[in-house]
C-alpha cells in the first residue's frame, strides 16, 4: 500500500500529540474501546464457529435439518423463522411507529411531546423478558380463542408482540430526524396556503425520508436479533413454518435454548456460534447502512 | 400513537392484576424457602457491577469524542464502531461474554463475567448520554480555566465534567434501566437458578430476577402466573430507574440557566 507522505505526517502528528498529553492517550483509549470489543467479538464468535462453517459451509445456513443424531445441522427453518417473524413484526411496526412519530412531532402540541416521548422510552426500556412474560400471558391466549387453535403461540403472535418492542425504536429515530426538518420549509409551505397535512405529506415526509429508512433498518436490526421474548411465545419449532399461524424458531432464540445443551467443542457447539456469527453480520450491515443513510440524507 | 399509549396501560393494567400474588415477606425470604430475596439483590449486584465499568469509560469516551477527537476518518470509525456495538443483539453479547470472560479469561459462570459482559451493553448508552451532556455545556467554561493557566485536561475536569455531571449521572442510571432485565447476556455468563445465599465472591454465580423467568417458563414449561411476582418486581425496579433517569433529565433540561 502507497501512504502519502501527507498521511504519514497527519499519522506522525497525531501520534506526537498523544504522547505529549498522557491524559489524551487514556481518553483515547476508552474511546477505541467500542472498536477494539467489536474486533474480538467478530474475532471470537468466528473462531468458535469456524469449525461448523468449514464442514457444512453455506449448508449451515441454507441445510434444511438440525439433527444431533446424524451430527447434521442446518439452519434454514430458522433462519426462515427468524426472517418471517421480523417481516411480521415490521409489518405492523412501520405505519404505527412513523405515524406516531409524525404526530409527536408535528401535530401534538408543544407540552404534550415531552410526556409521550417519555411513556414511548419507558415501553422502550421495559425488558424482553417482561414482554415475552405479557405476551404469554394475554396474547398468546388471545391468538388461541381468536384463530381457534391449540395453541396461541405463533409467529404472528412473536411479530404482535416484537413490533410493540420496535414502535419505540422507529418512533424515536424517525421522530429525531422529522423534528430535526427547518422550520423555515415548513413555514414557507404554509404560507403558500398549503394545509397542514399538505406540508406533512410534501415537505417533511420528503426531507426526512432517508432519517425513516434508517429508524426501519434500526428497528429490523432489533428484531432480528431479539432472543428472549420470541423464544417465549413463538412455539420453537424447527421447521419451515406453513403460515403465520405455525409456531416457529429463530435464530436467536434457538442459540438461547440450545447452548446449555450442547456439549463445548462439539459440532452443535460450533454451528450455534455459526449461526450467532450470521446474525452478528446481519446485524453488523444494517446498522452501518442505517448510519450511513442518515448521514447521506444529512449531508443533502 | 394511541396504540402505544394503550399497549403501555394495557401492560401496566395487566401487570396490576397480579399484584395479589406479590407478599411483601417473600421480597426478604431466601429462595430456598421460595422466596425473591437473592435474585432481587443478586439483580443489584449485577447492574451495580456493569455500571460501575461501564460509567468511567463511557465518560472519558465521550470527553474524548467531544473534546480531543481531530474529527478526521478514526472519529468516524469510532463513532461507528459505538453504534454498532449498541446494536449487536443481547444473545451475542451473551454468546462473546461466555466465550472471553468465562471461558477464555477463565471467570466462569461468574458475577464478574456477568459484570463484564453487561458493561459491554451499558457502554454505548453511557457514551451517547455523556457525549450529549457535556456538548451542551459552553465553552466558555472551559475556557475560563484556560485562560487561568489550567492545562486542557484540567479545565475540562474542574469545569465542564462537574458542568455536566447531572446529564452523565442521568445516562448511567438509562443504562441501569436498560440492563436490570436483561436476560439474554446472562443466560450463559452469570446465572444459576439457585444459589445458596447470596454470592461471597465475584467468582461465584449470582441468582437474577429475568433469569428465573425465563428459565422457569420456556425451560420448565411453568405457567405464567407462577412467576408473577417476580416480574412484577422487575417491572418496578426498570420502570422506576426510567422514571428517574427521564424525570431528570427533563429537569435538568430546564434548570440549566445557560440553556436558556
Amino acid at each position: 500500500m502507497k501512504m502519502s507522505n501527507k498521511t504519514l505526517n497527519k499519522i506522525s502528528s497525531f501520534f506526537v500529540s498523544l504522547k505529549s498529553q498522557p491524559m489524551t492517550v487514556v481518553l483515547f483509549l476508552c474511546a477505541s474501546f467500542s472498536i477494539v470489543i467489536l474486533f474480538l467479538m467478530l474475532f471470537f464468535v468466528a473462531r468458535e464457529g469456524a469449525y461448523a462453517f468449514t464442514k457444512f459451509g453455506p449448508d449451515l445456513l441454507f441445510g434444511m435439518q438440525w439433527d444431533l443424531e446424524s451430527n447434521v445441522f442446518g439452519g434454514f427453518p430458522l433462519l426462515f423463522g427468524s426472517l418471517l417473524v421480523t417481516f411480521g413484526a415490521l409489518v405492523i411496526a412501520i405505519p404505527i411507529g412513523v405515524s406516531t412519530a409524525i404526530f409527536v412531532s408535528e401535530v401534538l402540541p408543544f407540552h404534550l411531546r415531552d410526556p409521550i416521548k417519555s411513556i414511548i422510552e419507558l415501553l422502550a426500556s421495559i425488558p424482553s423478558v417482561l414482554y415475552g412474560f405479557i405476551g404469554l400471558l394475554i396474547v398468546v391466549p388471545l391468538m388461541a380463542d381468536i384463530f381457534g387453535l391449540p395453541s396461541g403461540q405463533t409467529a404472528l403472535t412473536a411479530s404482535l408482540v416484537l413490533s410493540l418492542m420496535t414502535i419505540p425504536t422507529i418512533v424515536s429515530v424517525s421522530g429525531e430526524i422529522i423534528s430535526a426538518v427547518p422550520k423555515d420549509y415548513k413555514e414557507a409551505a404554509l404560507g403558500l396556503g398549503a394545509t397542514k397535512w399538505e406540508t406533512i405529506k410534501s415537505v417533511v415526509l420528503p426531507i426526512a425520508k432517508s432519517g425513516i429508512l434508517a429508524s426501519i433498518m434500526l428497528g429490523f436490526g432489533r428484531a432480528i436479533g431479539e432472543t428472549i421474548a420470541v423464544s417465549m411465545i413463538s412455539g420453537n419449532q424447527a421447521h419451515v413454518a406453513s403460515s403465520f399461524l405455525d409456531a416457529v424458531y429463530t435464530i436467536p432464540a434457538f442459540i438461547a435454548t440450545h447452548m446449555g445443551e450442547a456439549a463445548v467443542g462439539s459440532l452443535e457447539y460450533s454451528a450455534l456460534f455459526g449461526l450467532g456469527l450470521i446474525l452478528l453480520i446481519i446485524t453488523f450491515i444494517v446498522n452501518t447502512l442505517a448510519d450511513v443513510v442518515v448521514k447521506r440524507g444529512v449531508q443533502r | 400513537m394511541v396504540i402505544c399509549l394503550l399497549a403501555f396501560f394495557w401492560i401496566v393494567a395487566t401487570l396490576f392484576t397480579g399484584f395479589g400474588t406479590l407478599n411483601v415477606d417473600l421480597l426478604t425470604t431466601s429462595a430456598l424457602k421460595g422466596g425473591y430475596f437473592e435474585m432481587i439483590v443478586g439483580t443489584v449486584y449485577l447492574f451495580l457491577g456493569a455500571a460501575a465499568i461501564a460509567g468511567p469509560i463511557g465518560v472519558f469516551a465521550a470527553i474524548y469524542l467531544v473534546e480531543y477527537a481531530p474529527g478526521g476518518k478514526l472519529t468516524r470509525i469510532i463513532d461507528q464502531a459505538i453504534n454498532n456495538l449498541a446494536g449487536v443483539p443481547s444473545i451475542i453479547i451473551g454468546l462473546f461474554g461466555y466465550t472471553l470472560f468465562s471461558r477464555q479469561l477463565g471467570f466462569g459462570i461468574s458475577l464478574l463475567s456477568g459484570w463484564l459482559t453487561l458493561a459491554l451493553m451499558i457502554l454505548p448508552i453511557v457514551i451517547r448520554g455523556s457525549e450529549e451532556a457535556i456538548r451542551i455545556v459552553p465553552t466558555s467554561f472551559k475556557q475560563a480555566a484556560l485562560g487561568l493557566g489550567a492545562t486542557k485536561w484540567k479545565a475540562i475536569s474542574l469545569t465542564t465534567l462537574i458542568a455536566a455531571m447531572p446529564g452523565i449521572v442521568t445516562s448511567v442510571i438509562l443504562g441501569i434501566a436498560r440492563v436490570a432485565g436483561e436476560t439474554a447476556a446472562i443466560l450463559f455468563t452469570s446465572s444459576v437458578i439457585i444459589t445458596r445465599g447470596l454470592p461471597t465472591s465475584p467468582f461465584e454465580p449470582v441468582m437474577a430476577l429475568s433469569f428465573n423467568i425465563y428459565v422457569k417458563i420456556v425451560a420448565r414449561g411453568e405457567s405464567p402466573e407462577n412467576v408473577f411476582g417476580i416480574a412484577l418486581i422487575l417491572f418496578f425496579i426498570v420502570v422506576a430507574f426510567s422514571l428517574v433517569a427521564i424525570i431528570l433529565r427533563i429537569y435538568y433540561r430546564r434548570k440549566q440557566p445557560w440553556l436558556s
